[in-house]
């Protein structure tokens, strides 16, 4: 893409010229298609795949959002998502020292999230307010969560805040134990049949969410942009997964997973956007630092770049990298006498996503947008639509997380996402 | 009663101070209207809630152990 830059400064000005008058065309058809728009309708479709000679994983994510604006100050949207997975996994955690045959207990399974979603957003001159209601069920979880945020811009628009804050009500579904029997002795689920029923051998656990943000968008010049967001999070309750057994002794003995109840987590996202005219490319860059009372701290670093090729079609490119350090209690093995592979305090868990990890991504994205002409449509139907594609590969190097010893070969992941958005 | 260490206070007074005085220096940066035309691109835009990239962090959030700190809507013409 670089080397198809113009070298000329001349050539620079017009393609300058040409791009401010591209710009100011789409910003007159922008506002004025806002101030017609009647609804808007957003059909998307994201397939994830991670391979695997055992325990791989497939997950169809389909979704629809309709969001209506009967006056130019009030917006009204519902939708409806599913996650549709399907695959296989371990559902015995041991480590290198383990002696229970871990690889081959994987088991396959199925199940389906359905989440409905509604909410508004009122707009005024310099505000904005928005809330949203979102109830998801599945076999084993359901989950009521509720969204507010607002913000304001000033200092002539140059900067704005944005406060959000976010409340979950969730359930999940375990085996029966009694509160006051001993976590070692605690079974995991082997399927979800009986959940939220009167099965005297299921039992649903709470898990309470709060979520706290605040966002600070500065603009500094007309080609740079800078974003600082704060994100604290509050857990309580079941925070394990119920269909997971650990090895926790050396002659075998399995128990469900035992995480603590509570979970504070903080995160500080840094990023920037520059528009290099030269380039006709906007660049943007992030980093982001992340902590926990789980002595989890991960750092992620972003780069993309996006560029239009023709007026209606343009490119986006995308690296990521993140790594982060173990949770304070996890271990690959519970099983040894020593504290690397013996007990780590009162708690154990199997969860590869608690281990020391690191990852790259790297992904594109192409967007083609098709914009009427004012009193026009397009196909006789939208004032505006737009269609992309992406596709994002993630490899993930889990550090000491083995299964029996056996280093995981589900760590390589495919995403792909189709999307469709018709103003009318 | 735990106390903070001193290292600690000072290393958080210090961030305070660079938070307040970019905070501060943020009130300088004048960007008028009609020079907004590369800030409205969507392109430039901060959150721009495409599907991809809801998505992706829907697979990140359930791949890794952390959470939180990403995009918020930002940006643009500031043309409400």
């Amino acid at each position: 893409m670089l080397s198809r830059i113009k070298p000329l400064l001349a050539e620079r000005l017009v393609a300058r010229h040409c791009l401010g008058a591209l710009l100011g065309v789409s910003v007159l058809f922008g506002a004025a298609s806002a101030r017609a728009q009647v609804a808007a309708l957003d059909l998307n479709s994201a397939l994830f795949v991670e391979p695997s000679k055992r325990s791989g994983l497939t997950v169809w994510n389909p979704s629809a959002v309709l969001a209506v604006t009967p006056t130019n100050w009030l917006t009204v949207q519902g939708g409806y998502e599913a996650d549709i997975v399907s695959g296989a996994s371990e559902s015995v955690k041991g480590g290198r020292l383990s002696s229970v045959d871990i690889v081959t207990s994987a088991t396959h399974f199925s199940d389906t999230r359905h989440a409905l979603t509604g909410g508004f957003t009122v707009t005024r001159a310099t505000t904005h307010l928005s809330g949203s209601y979102t109830y998801g069920t599945e076999h084993d979880y359901r989950s009521n969560s509720f969204a507010v945020s607002a913000g304001t811009d000033f200092l002539q628009k140059n900067t704005q805040i944005e406060l959000s804050y976010g409340r979950g009500f969730d359930q999940v579904c375990t085996t029966a134990y009694a509160a006051s029997d001993a976590p070692s002795s605690r079974l995991a689920l082997d399927n979800s049949r009986g959940c939220f029923t009167n099965d005297k051998k299921r039992a649903s656990r709470d898990i309470s969410l709060n979520n706290f943000q605040v966002g600070w968008t500065q603009t500094w010049t007309p080609v740079f942009t800078t974003q600082m967001v704060l994100s604290a999070a509050l857990q309580h309750g079941f925070l394990a997964n119920p269909y997971r057994s650990v090895v926790i002794a050396s002659a075998g003995d399995q128990a469900l997973e035992n995480h603590p109840e509570d979970r504070a987590r903080g995160a500080i996202g840094l990023r920037g956007k520059y528009y290099a005219r030269g380039l006709q490319t906007a660049f943007s860059a992030s980093a982001r630092l992340y902590r926990d009372t789980w002595d989890i701290f991960g750092q992620t670093y972003e780069v993309d770049a996006e560029r239009y090729l023709v007026p209606w079609l343009r490119v986006l490119v995308r690296g990521r990298y993140y790594t982060q350090t173990k949770a304070l209690f996890w271990s690959d093995d519970y099983t040894g006498g020593e504290p690397e592979t013996g007990p780590r305090g009162k708690y154990w868990s199997g969860d590869r996503e608690l281990s020391p990890l690191s990852s790259y991504l790297v992904g594109a994205r192409a967007l083609a947008t098709r914009e009427g002409k004012p009193g026009q449509r397009v196909l006789g139907l939208f004032l505006s639509f737009s269609g992309s594609v992406s596709f994002d590969l993630l490899k993930t190097n889990l550090r000491d997380f083995t299964l029996g010893g056996h280093a995981p070969d589900d760590t390589l992941a495919l995403l792909w996402s189709l999307g469709f958005r018709g103003e009318f | 009663m735990k106390y903070l260490e001193p290292r600690v206070l000072s290393k958080a007074f210090g961030l305070m101070i660079a938070a307040v005085g970019l905070m501060t220096s943020a009130g300088c940066a004048t960007v008028r209207p009609e020079q907004r035309a590369i800030l409205a691109d969507p392109t430039m835009q901060f959150d721009q809630k495409s599907a991809d990239r809801a998505a992706l962090e829907h697979v990140l959030d359930n791949r890794e152990g952390s959470t939180g700190g990403g995009s918020v809507r930002g940006g643009g013409c500031g043309c409400n």
